[in-house]
């Protein structure tokens, strides 16, 4: 029987070039596609994947909250993340929310195969700098069980995907639509999430959502910076 | 004669993905890949293709510098860029280092052929719903 993947990935040509990849192998189907977290969950809901390919950074739901509902939906669930960097909040939110394979977007090509096939032997697979981390903290977990979290309060699965949606610019309204919420429950969530983080603005929300990963932001800096050295 | 293109993305998936959306079309031939703006520029000298598909934001060189070389030393090379950059300052400064097309990732799978078609005759495309250009060229 051939292993069922889903990919999900918010840019059409990089699912393209997923999918020309995994089909390479034989074996491996891909049995749908996604473009946004939301849409991962619900399909996965219908084509029971065995694998699910996840790009961290996509709108409505991005890969993390999206692996845990796939986690709480199906435990057995096997997630490989796919994401445009290794910094040690993404690391850790991965590894939390149940992801078994750790792709970097970059290294995609080389690194993806090896990790489904990983998946696919009941193993898992890490890029060499999730390895480090994972090795530190067992290592670490005598003198502290949840290092380094200090300064992140914590929010519930709710609460992160409400975050989300409001520093991607949806009003409370959207947000309780998207989430099948009522709208009243959808503004307590919002100020149960702004007085847990003591912020008082949504531009403030926005800044945690940003440095917390929650949501990526595109920075033009090649066009702004580039003029100093644009000597052709 | 098919239109000879060079890919450049510093993502490798990126290439194959772009390789995938134009496979199998005869009028299409992609003469080679380069991951980043030093090995585009250096590939579109050697390779003369008649479009480079440019991404931005790359190591090493990034697309904008990369395509105003490119448009310096192979005029006749006309350049797309395919980038994350959905903001109408970044597609004035790429049509500004003189990128014939612009596009956005996001929306490649569907502009990618039409974009190619219209620069590769030399003719200007920018995406639908990206803003008004009022400044091409």
């Amino acid at each position: 029987m051939k292993l069922r993947i889903l990919i999900a990935d918010d840019h059409e040509v990089v699912r393209r070039g997923l999918c020309t990849l995994l089909q390479t192998h034989e074996g491996w189907e891909v049995c749908g596609e996604a473009k946004d977290g939301r849409e991962a969950v619900e399909k996965a809901k219908l084509v029971r994947p065995d694998v699910v390919i996840l790009d961290v950074g996509m709108p409505n739901l991005n890969g993390l909250a999206a692996t845990r509902q796939l986690i709480q939906q199906n435990p057995q669930q096997k997630v490989i993340v796919l994401t445009i960097t290794d910094s040690d909040q993404v690391i850790r939110e991965a590894l939390d929310a149940g992801a078994r394979g750790f792709v970097l977007k970059s290294d995609a090509a080389r690194d993806l195969i090896s990790a489904v096939e990983a998946l696919q032997q009941n193993r898992m697979f890490f890029t060499p700098r999730v390895n480090d981390m994972v090795l530190a903290g067992f290592l670490d977990k005598g003198h502290n069980g949840s290092n380094g979290d200090s300064n992140s309060p914590t929010l519930t699965p709710r609460e992160r995907e409400v975050i989300q949606l409001l520093a991607e610019g949806k009003s409370s309204k959207e947000v309780a639509c998207l989430l099948n919420l009522s709208t009243k429950t959808a503004e307590t969530h919002r100020s149960n999430i702004m007085r847990k983080l003591d912020i008082h603005s949504i531009r403030d929300l926005v800044v945690y959502a940003v440095k917390n990963d929650i949501i990526q932001v595109q920075v033009s800096s090649p066009a702004t910076q580039s003029t100093p050295g644009s000597a052709a | 004669m098919p239109v000879r293109i060079l890919v450049v993305d510093d993502h490798p998936i990126v290439r194959h993905g772009l390789r995938t959306l134009l496979g199998g079309r005869p009028e299409w031939e992609i003469v080679d890949e380069a991951e980043d703006g030093i090995e585009a520029v250096e590939k579109a000298d050697r390779l003369k293709p008649d479009v480079v598909v440019l991404d931005v934001s790359m190591p090493r060189m990034d697309g904008l510098e990369a395509c105003r070389r490119i448009r310096k030393s192979v005029p006749k090379s006309e350049v797309l860029i395919v980038t994350q950059h959905d903001s109408p300052q970044m597609m004035r400064e790429a049509l500004g280092a003189g990128a014939r097309g612009y596009i956005v990732k996001s929306d490649a799978a569907r502009d990618l052929l039409a974009a190619l078609e219209a620069v590769s005759q030399h003719r200007p495309f920018i995406a639908q719903n990206r803003g008004q250009v009022n400044d091409s060229e």
